[in-house]
């Protein structure tokens, strides 16, 4: 909402800086986003009188004129030829600034001596579509005398400061010149005068004469007109052009500009008809036709629906409710009487209209916040007041008015208590009656009268609101709130940040991916068409098909942000992902899942380092995994990856990215991710921790290599090892794998570090020897290995 | 015998400021002190002396001896010393050589800020709240008193899943919940991942990231909103951070709040950054609106409450000078590793 100053003033004397009112608007609950000067730049341009003209000795397209500039008379070359003596126009004077930011110095004009510079209304920072009585080419000539040397600024009403206001919804009744006075009055406990909406009704006849208004659809809640008789259409004074000029609007002529006028003022839209373009004197508020066609004020042809509503008489349309009026009953030169509208449309109706004709209007704008219908009648007579006031035209006598559920003002007993204990503040009762009287909210006698335009105060926490802001929220004094519970995050919560700072230890950096993907994801990362992960949550109303389904695993995003490294050419990479994925569910919400992702290339990066950052993470959080391969993950190599599970529960997977997949990715490189099930991670964590006494006794620990088949896994050798172990096996550290000239085809070398001790004694050396003898029977009879001899 | 003894000591000296190792040093022990040594002649000798000289030439070759051991002590010790010195001067390195190191990772950014505000609350008393990111509309609206004609709920700024539920616009639906599953004392916050239908630029995201907070107890007032708020920003910006609470409107609090921060680009005086007003604007809050308890079955005649809400990644890009949201999500670790 865009409101000049010195309109607000004319309502309420508010006399302080620009900064000032900012300010106190701002804090009081009306926030000023900017404020802009209008007419700033020009300076030293005063009003001069013409008092001679003369040719040019050198150039034929130029006059020498002598201007009476109030202190002095000044020699001025001019190319204009729209001007005579006696003429009034502005001249810049030497040092003026003009509105473009040019500055003129005196000089000399093809050898003539030019101490300054006459101005088009261009030069001033205007257009002829504001000042319409400027000619097309050349120098603005006053249409009536002035006094020379008076600056053009003030003459031609160029200054002003316009406020941009940022209104809430709540507060509809801001969107108006009228709206932000009262909350100017408000704020600064200063006088509120309404505008004159007086009505002379020189012109006989009265309105319900030539018009009555058949409402048919309730959407309509009221509808007012009045007619105007004896129009004479011409352009608009100055003031008034002016302030519309201000608020962005373009003059057009009197009596439009009054109906544009008016809505800026009151916040009402006005509408106004040619009083013969309505047949039979009948107004019928009703719903469009579906397939109905009407050609609107613009000239666009519109297609309408049964959803819309028009204003019509018993023949056709002519206007669309709240948006726009028609081609047909268009106001023109010739118009010999009008009907003026002022009515009021439910807001949803009119949104969804303007919407699905794509057509948004000042009007409609102000419909679709919800107007008060009490506003119509004052408004309509504000416009004819005016109109008398142009002498535009003549009102007949009255208002045509139908107004089916008349909307009666309300109010609400006041709990001074109730909004005390809420402010945190103690107010008496007259304190809190005058702040609300402040706000227009009439308080007496313990109940307060809200009048219709506040159709947001329902509760005794609005009138608080009303109370505090106007009190000052900077002065509610601050209270500490007594804490009477205990901070704390969850389990889940707790182990979250520390899979976090765990896998950030292990070096790995964490990034956040978006929750949506492309379809494509699943075609990248060689999902077979019947894989359930295909089956995604879908958004109705993406910002793209790139955009489209929810992710259902957290692959996706992990490639692509390895792809987006390698693209920026990153020699290594370590990321990892904490977030969720989303499963359809019939009937409800999807499920959520939390997943934790590692993902990482590097010229020594193998899928080792990322075996040894999953198992320090498993470490810490006290889960015993095992690690079993698989070749059946599409996204995964099939030689190269792994399932992890605990005690037949998946926790995830851990492998090199199929080098397909990465090739899709554009990832040039060998690339590994490791995919975590978040929510069993937390399920199977176990943080408690207990102290075994340190040892007392000495460990034995013997070395042993074994001859293994290549295709065994040491996970089986290592099983093999601790399932007759026993409790003396205190650990057992494989540390040489070979496989070589030395060792048959087809075999491997193991060798293994085990480490012996008995919690109670010193072992002997038999007992050793008979452990190790035990051990190494059992990984014969499981795995085939022997003994290297 | 004295005589001898002194020429003994004065050749003893010699030879221990000359020698040069402890090779050396054990070999003048063994001329003077060993089996065969020096003092082994002496001692024979003490036997070819008058008797009656005999007891104060014994003093004197004892104390000569003790002497002897102590001076080969203290030059072994100084020449150990001495040699430890020479092979630790060889072993001298250049210690402005690269380290060898695993190199650590670090959590996002946003995360981060997470972290500090949860701490600054669970100081204060909260819980951390958590809820569904793809959320029924009566949680992300109705509850939320936002009426069914309200431009929020347009597919222009609200994402719908073709089931109808919404990726949730804010994470105030985390509020609805917890009071439904909650008696109260209540005090939470969430943090968490919402949506919103904007398209990408250098301060707009469809993902982002807020956080909300919830109090419901008895006897809670706009003085303890106030109170918490300035305790909370001032943890976070600064003590020094000076803060201003405009009335505004929320449909889930009445009254409401906008809060401003002192710039922190030019600290109040006015800028570019805060245009000019000193200020910049940080987050919204406000008493929670009654309808908003009675319709979680919490009775506002007996309970009142505040709330409020802020957006994370502009205190991240505050906080470490970030000027292009979208840096926060591309994941280029030399972005990554900057925090
Ligand atoms: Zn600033």
């Amino acid at each position: 909402m865009e409101a000049p100053i010195s309109w607000v003033r004319e309502y309420t004397p508010v006399a302080c800086s620009i900064k000032e009112f900012e300010d106190v608007m701002t804090m009081s609950g009306s926030k000023v986003e900017t404020t802009r000067v209008l007419g700033g730049s020009v300076s030293g341009v005063v009003a001069g009188k013409i008092l001679s003209i003369e040719k040019h000795p050198d150039a034929d397209k130029l006059v020498v004129t002598k201007v009476d500039a109030g202190s002095e008379t000044l020699q001025i070359v001019t190319g204009a030829a729209n001007l005579k003596v006696g003429d009034f126009v502005p001249v810049a004077t030497d040092g003026a600034t003009l509105a473009d930011g040019t500055k003129i110095k005196r000089g000399k004009l093809r050898g003539v001596e030019s101490n300054g510079m006459l101005c088009s209304i261009e030069e001033l920072g205007y257009s002829r579509s504001e000042y319409p009585e400027a000619p097309e080419n050349g120098i603005y000539v006053f249409t009536e005398p002035q006094e020379p040397g008076v600056s053009v600024v003030s003459l031609l009403e160029l200054y002003d400061e316009v406020a941009e206001f940022e209104i809430t919804s709540n507060r509809t009744d801001c969107n108006s010149i009228v709206g932000i006075a009262r909350e100017a009055a408000a704020a600064f406990g200063a006088p509120f005068t309404p505008p004159d909406a007086s009505v002379k009704e020189a012109a006989g006849g009265s309105a319900s004469e030539y018009i009555s208004i058949d409402i048919q659809n309730p959407d309509c809640l009221r509808y007012c007109a009045r007619v105007i008789k004896n129009v004479k259409i011409e352009p608009s004074p100055l003031w008034l052009r002016h302030r519309l000029i201000a608020c962005g609007v373009r003059p057009i002529n009197n009596i439009v500009d009054v109906t544009n006028y008016v809505m800026l003022e009151l916040g009402q839209p006005m509408h106004a008809f040619d009083a013969d373009g309505i047949a039979g004197g009948r107004v019928v508020v009703r719903r469009a036709r579906d397939g109905e066609k009407f050609i609107t004020l613009d000239g666009n042809e519109r297609a309408l629906d049964s959803s819309m509503m028009v204003i019509a008489d018993p023949e056709k349309a002519v206007a669309i409710a709240g948006v726009m009026g028609g081609e047909n009953s268009k106001v023109t030169a010739g118009a010999s009487a009008i009907l003026l509208e002022s009515a009021c449309f439910a807001g949803a109706n009119i949104r969804q209209t303007s919407k699905k004709l794509g057509l948004r209007t000042d009007a409609s704008s102000k419909y679709e916040k919800g107007l008060d219908p009490n506003l119509c009648d004052y408004a309509v007579n504000r416009a004819a007041h005016l109109i008398e006031l142009l002498g535009a035209g003549e009102a007949a006598a009255g208002i045509s008015d139908n107004y089916p559920e008349p909307k009666p003002p309300v109010t609400l007993p006041i709990e001074y208590d109730k909004i005390n204990a809420l402010i945190g503040f103690s107010l008496s009762r007259d304190e809190i009656d005058a702040l609300l009287t402040r706000a227009f909210i009439e308080a007496r006698g313990g109940v307060a009268h809200i009048p219709t335009f506040r159709a947001d105060i329902e509760l005794q926490a609005d009138l608080a609101e009303e109370a505090a802001r106007l009190y000052g929220y900077d002065k509610i004094e601050s209270s500490a709130s007594p804490a009477a519970t205990a901070g704390r995050l969850s389990r889940r919560q707790k182990i979250t940040e520390l899979i976090k700072d765990t896998l950030a230890a292990q070096g790995y950096f964490e990034c956040v991916t978006y929750s949506f993907e492309s379809p494509k994801a699943f075609d990248r990362l060689l999902f077979p068409e019947n894989a359930p992960e295909r089956r995604a949550v879908k958004i109705q109303n993406p910002l793209g098909s790139d955009y489209s389904v929810m992710r259902t695993t957290p692959l996706n995003g992990m490639a692509e942000s390895l792809s987006l490294n390698c693209a920026r050419r990153n020699k290594e990479c370590r990321l990892f992902n904490a977030a969720r994925t989303y499963a359809p569910r019939d009937g409800g919400l999807p499920e959520e899942k939390f997943a934790v992702t590692l993902g990482a290339y590097g010229e020594k990066f193998d899928f080792f380092d990322m075996k040894g950052a999953v198992c320090a993470l498993l470490d810490v959080l006290g889960i015993k995994a095992e690690f079993l391969a698989v070749s059946d993950l599409p996204y995964a190599h099939p030689g190269r990856a792994a399932k992890i599970t605990k005690d037949g529960v998946t926790l995830g997977f851990i492998g090199e990215l199929h080098p397909t997949a990465a090739a899709n990715y554009e990832i040039g490189r060998r690339a590994y991710i490791s995919a975590l099930d978040g929510d069993a991670l937390i399920e199977s964590a176990d943080l408690s921790r207990r102290h075994a006494p340190l040892p007392k006794f000495p460990a034995i620990t013997r070395d042993i290599a074994l001859l293994a088949r290549e295709e065994v896994p040491v996970a089986e050798i290592e099983r093999a090892i601790f399932e007759r172990g026993g409790k003396i096996l205190e650990s057992a550290e494989l540390f040489d794998v070979y496989s070589g000239n030395q060792i048959g085809q087809g075999c491997k070398s193991v060798a293994y570090n085990l480490t012996l001790r008995s919690s109670e004694r010193t072992l002997t050396e038999d007992e050793a020897a008979a452990a190790i003898a035990k051990i190494l029977k059992n990984i014969e009879e499981k795995t085939g290995a022997k003994l290297r001899e | 015998m004295r005589e001898r003894l002194e020429k003994l000591t004065e050749s003893f000296r010699s030879e221990l400021a000359d020698a040069p190792d402890l090779k050396s040093l054990e070999e003048t022990r063994v001329k003077y002190l060993g089996k065969k040594g020096e003092f082994t002649a002496i001692l024979k000798g003490l036997k070819d002396l008058p008797p009656e000289e005999r007891p104060s030439a014994g003093v004197l070759i004892n104390e000569t001896r003790d002497f002897f051991e102590s001076a080969l002590e203290a030059a072994k010790t100084g020449l150990s010393r001495k040699q430890l010195d020479a092979a630790i001067e060889l072993e001298k390195i250049d210690v402005t050589l690269p380290p060898k190191r695993r190199e650590t990772g670090r959590l996002h950014p946003l995360s981060q800020i997470i972290r500090e505000i949860t701490g600054i609350f669970i100081g204060m008393g909260y819980e951390v709240a958590e809820g569904p990111e793809i959320e029924l509309t009566r949680y992300n609206f109705d509850a939320l008193n936002i009426p069914a004609d309200h431009p929020a709920r347009d597919s222009q700024d609200s994402f719908y899943t073709t089931d109808g539920h919404v990726l949730r616009t804010q994470t105030s639906p985390v509020q609805a919940r917890t009071m439904e599953a909650k008696k109260p004392p209540i005090r939470i916050i969430a943090p968490g991942r919402v949506f919103r239908a904007d398209e990408v630029d250098a301060t707009h995201s469809p993902v982002f990231h807020q956080l909300e907070g919830l109090v419901v107890d008895k006897g809670v007032t706009m003085a303890h909103l106030k109170g918490t708020l300035s305790v909370f920003l001032k943890e976070l910006f600064g003590e020094e951070t000076k803060l201003r609470f405009r009335p505004h409107h929320f449909p889930f609090t009445e009254p409401s709040a906008e809060v401003d921060v002192s710039c922190f680009a030019c600290g109040g005086k006015g800028c570019r950054v805060c245009k000019d007003s000193g200020f910049i604007e940080i987050l919204g809050c406000g008493m929670v609106h009654p309808r908003v308890l009675s319709m979680r079955g919490i009775d506002p005649e007996v309970y009142t409450g505040f709330a409020f809400g802020l957006g994370l990644e502009r205190i991240a890009m505050q906080r470490f000078g970030i000027s292009d949201m979208r840096l926060l999500y591309e994941n280029d670790v030399k972005f990554l590793s900057q925090f």
